[in-house]
């Protein structure tokens, strides 16, 4: 028989009326599953719960400087009493650290959290976004006088002005006069004959311990940093130590004022080399009295016999013309060559000009020569090797810095914070600490807020 | 207009992102808004399980929530995506975020078999029949099949004593097996029968039309022609138990993918909740 003639009833059997009673596999497993993993997950919150460990709840792995904070939620979500909310607040933040303010004319001032990241990963805090700095340096206001610089800066490479100190018609202010060309010649006259100088043997950071080739035996010493760094933080790395004559100068140029003396006078004030001169002089001339007789010849008139006549002077007739004569070399001569003087005709002694050597050139930036030293000097100094006049300004433009200090992977930094920084430290205060190690747990070095 | 909804978003995510001093954060209030969406959306798509086990309720037709489910809970893996800026940030906004794009992932696919395979089970497996009687279809058919073969071939003790060439109890000579059901009777036994049972552990060649095709009617020359209509009945019910199994396996493919997404976005839910409130505290 056809299966095409199959009668209704024996079609009617095929459906078994309780199928819907039985739920199949797949439906009875997905009920099953819809319970236990919404189950999972709650007892996975609660165990965290019961360990009173909050780290579930964390937006990101701290910066690697508060690490060890990663289980003390606490010490930054402070919660106020009454409320919900345990926010990170600027409170917080300064119970370890001073952040002080940028400047006293800014318009507003913003949270520490809304420059200094959190919960991002191992990052340093202080690597804030170019955003951070130019939300205000984009289109800056002031809540004083109009501020002097300029008013939009973008980013460093293409959206920053010319650096102030080599602008067109920037000079230096130096009155010091110092030809570079010459000093870097390669016969150049030394104490014990030709010399070739290197640039660093006049310009190094205080922490190089080599002492100074042409000047005094003792390492460079003075320390001039930045305001803009903390104090903690300053190494003696970053800024050349200034020009000294003593350290610097001093074993080509010497300040020899008489045959008599193998010494110098010092490289002092007019005042203070008169009076050493006086002293000099008074002090020799006693165990040389032969000295003060001094001859006294007369004119030379044509066709007349030269005679001679001596007198004798009195010691200080003899110390008052040597120490005229020292001083007309030295005023006339010895000064001059590197200072400016001012001889006022009815003055004794001459005015030095002040020699105005600017410590630190940029003054509103940082600058670390020590992570520079793996270049040539002149490659950033360049018309160093060429400059012949005090007056020219030998730090590197911008578009010098430019060539590594640009955006992309494979570039150096060239972030806003890399040069320059948001808090004013020489408004730092300090601060006390308000942590302990928590009991039994010292050798871990856990620590927790009080 | 969830296309719509997404650019507007976007636009606004970017000059956010690019504007932003401390970079976009699910706790500014752009970030919370975002988040307050891309949430409110999930919501709404969970509550698509709601309205079916409630299909009395009368909030809108079916259909609608579908469309709604499917769209906002696929605008839901953007905004949650500019909620976080991008970033899988802690532990459970890890595991939150792994869950959306699973979730969001198993609904593509779903949405995407639910599309497409309903046409080719349509096409390929034309005796469709409700899947939960499948077992009981396939078992009238063997008893069918059965019924038929004994017909032809007589009950098969009596085919087995023939083989063996015993006189079975009751009978008084001992049966012809070389009498012209016998292939029949062989083919049943070792092919047509398990294959309706689904007893092979290794792909038979009934599962195959053309080799089944074959197959039958290689039967047909060993069978005189008066077996023919049985073989062909045969065949039919052998094209039928293909058309069960094919349909088990859309069947599967169509409905599987919910033991994941269901689950888990129930997990979802509950887990997101938990971060709503956890990071409203911090």
């Amino acid at each position: 028989m056809p299966r095409s003639r199959l009668s209704t009833k024996k079609l009617a059997q095929r459906i078994d009326m309780g199928y819907f009673k039985r739920p199949h596999p797949f439906r009875r497993l997905r009920s099953i599953l819809s319970i236990c993993l919404p189950l999972l997950a709650l007892i996975w919150l609660g165990w965290y719960a019961l360990a009173r460990n909050n780290r579930v709840y964390s937006s990101g792995t701290l910066s690697r400087s508060h690490a060890v904070l990663t289980q003390e939620c606490g010490a930054c979500h402070l919660k106020e009493s009454g409320s919900f909310t345990a926010k990170a607040s600027d409170h917080a933040c300064e119970s370890c650290h001073d952040g002080p303010i940028h400047h006293a004319n800014q318009t507003f001032q913003p949270n520490c959290s809304s420059c200094h990241q959190e919960h991002r990963g191992h990052l340093r805090l202080a690597a804030t976004a170019d955003t951070s700095c130019t939300q205000c340096h984009a289109d800056l206001h002031s809540n004083g006088p109009s501020p002097h610089f300029a008013h939009d800066i973008t980013r460093f490479d293409g959206g920053h002005p010319e650096f102030a100190a080599v602008r067109s018609g920037s000079s230096d202010p130096g009155t010091i006069k110092l030809n570079h060309a010459i000093h870097l010649r390669h016969d150049l006259k030394g104490p014990n004959g030709s010399v070739q100088l290197d640039c660093t043997d006049c310009h190094r950071t205080a922490a190089t311990k080599e002492s100074w080739k042409f000047g005094s035996t003792t390492p460079a010493s003075a320390q001039v940093e930045a305001k803009d760094i903390p104090p903690s933080k300053q190494t003696g790395r970053a800024n050349m130590v200034p020009i000294a004559y003593t350290k610097h100068c001093s074993a080509c140029h010497g300040l020899q004022f008489d045959p008599r003396f193998q010494e110098q006078v010092p490289h002092d004030t007019p005042a203070v080399i008169h009076a050493f001169l006086l002293q000099k002089f008074q002090q020799y001339i006693p165990s040389h009295p032969s000295e003060l007789r001094v001859a006294a010849p007369n004119r030379n008139l044509p066709q007349q016999p030269v005679t001679t006549t001596s007198r004798v002077l009195t010691a200080q007739e003899w110390v008052t013309l040597r120490v005229a004569e020292s001083e007309e070399l030295l005023w006339r001569k010895t000064c001059p060559q590197c200072h400016s003087l001012v001889l006022a005709p009815n003055a004794q002694l001459p005015l030095i000009t002040k020699s105005n050597i600017p410590p630190r050139w940029f003054t509103h930036a940082v600058f670390d020569h020590d992570a520079h030293k793996f270049l040539k000097c002149a490659e950033c100094h360049a018309a160093a090797t060429t400059s012949q006049a005090t007056a020219d300004v030998l730090l590197p433009g911008i578009q010098t810095c430019e060539k590594c200090h640009h955006r992309g992977a494979e570039s150096a930094e060239s972030r806003c914070f890399e040069c320059h920084t948001y808090h004013d430290w020489t408004k730092e205060k300090s601060v006390k600490g308000s942590f302990t190690f928590r009991a039994g747990a010292a050798s871990t070095g856990n620590a927790t807020a009080q | 207009m969830t296309l719509v909804s997404l650019g507007v978003a976007t636009a606004v995510y970017i000059i956010y992102a690019t504007r932003s001093a401390s970079g976009p954060r699910g706790g500014s209030s752009i970030g919370l808004a975002f988040g307050i969406i891309g949430s409110a959306c999930m919501i709404f798509a969970g509550l698509l399980g709601a309205r079916k086990k409630v299909p009395v309720w009368r909030l809108g037709r079916a259909q609608t929530w579908m469309r709604g489910h499917l769209w906002l809970g696929l605008l839901s893996l953007p905004l949650i995506c500019f909620h976080a800026g991008f970033r899988f940030g802690g532990l459970l906004t890890s595991v939150l975020m792994i869950l959306l794009i699973v979730v969001v992932a198993s609904g593509i696919f779903g949405a995407a078999l639910q599309h497409y395979m309903p046409s080719i089970v349509t096409d390929r497996v034309p005796m469709e029949t409700i899947f939960e009687q499948i077992g009981n279809i396939r078992a009238q058919l063997i008893a069918e099949a059965d019924e038929m073969v004994d017909a032809m071939c007589g009950p098969p003790s009596l085919e087995l004593a023939a083989v063996a060439k015993i006189m079975p109890v009751g009978a008084t000579t001992v049966p012809d097996a070389s009498g012209g059901t016998l292939p029949l009777r062989k083919f049943y036994s070792g092919e047509l029968r398990p294959f309706l049972r689904n007893e092979n552990k290794v792909s038979t060649p009934l599962a195959d039309e053309t080799k089944a095709a074959a197959m039958f009617d290689g039967l047909r020359t060993l069978l005189p022609g008066n077996m023919h209509e049985t073989i062909g009945n045969l065949e039919q019910i052998c094209e039928e138990e293909r058309q069960l199994r094919r349909q088990v396996t859309f069947h599967h493919w169509l409905h599987g993918w919910l033991i994941l997404h269901v689950p888990l976005s129930l997990a979802l839910l509950l887990l997101g909740f938990a971060h709503a409130i956890m990071a409203l505290h911090y």
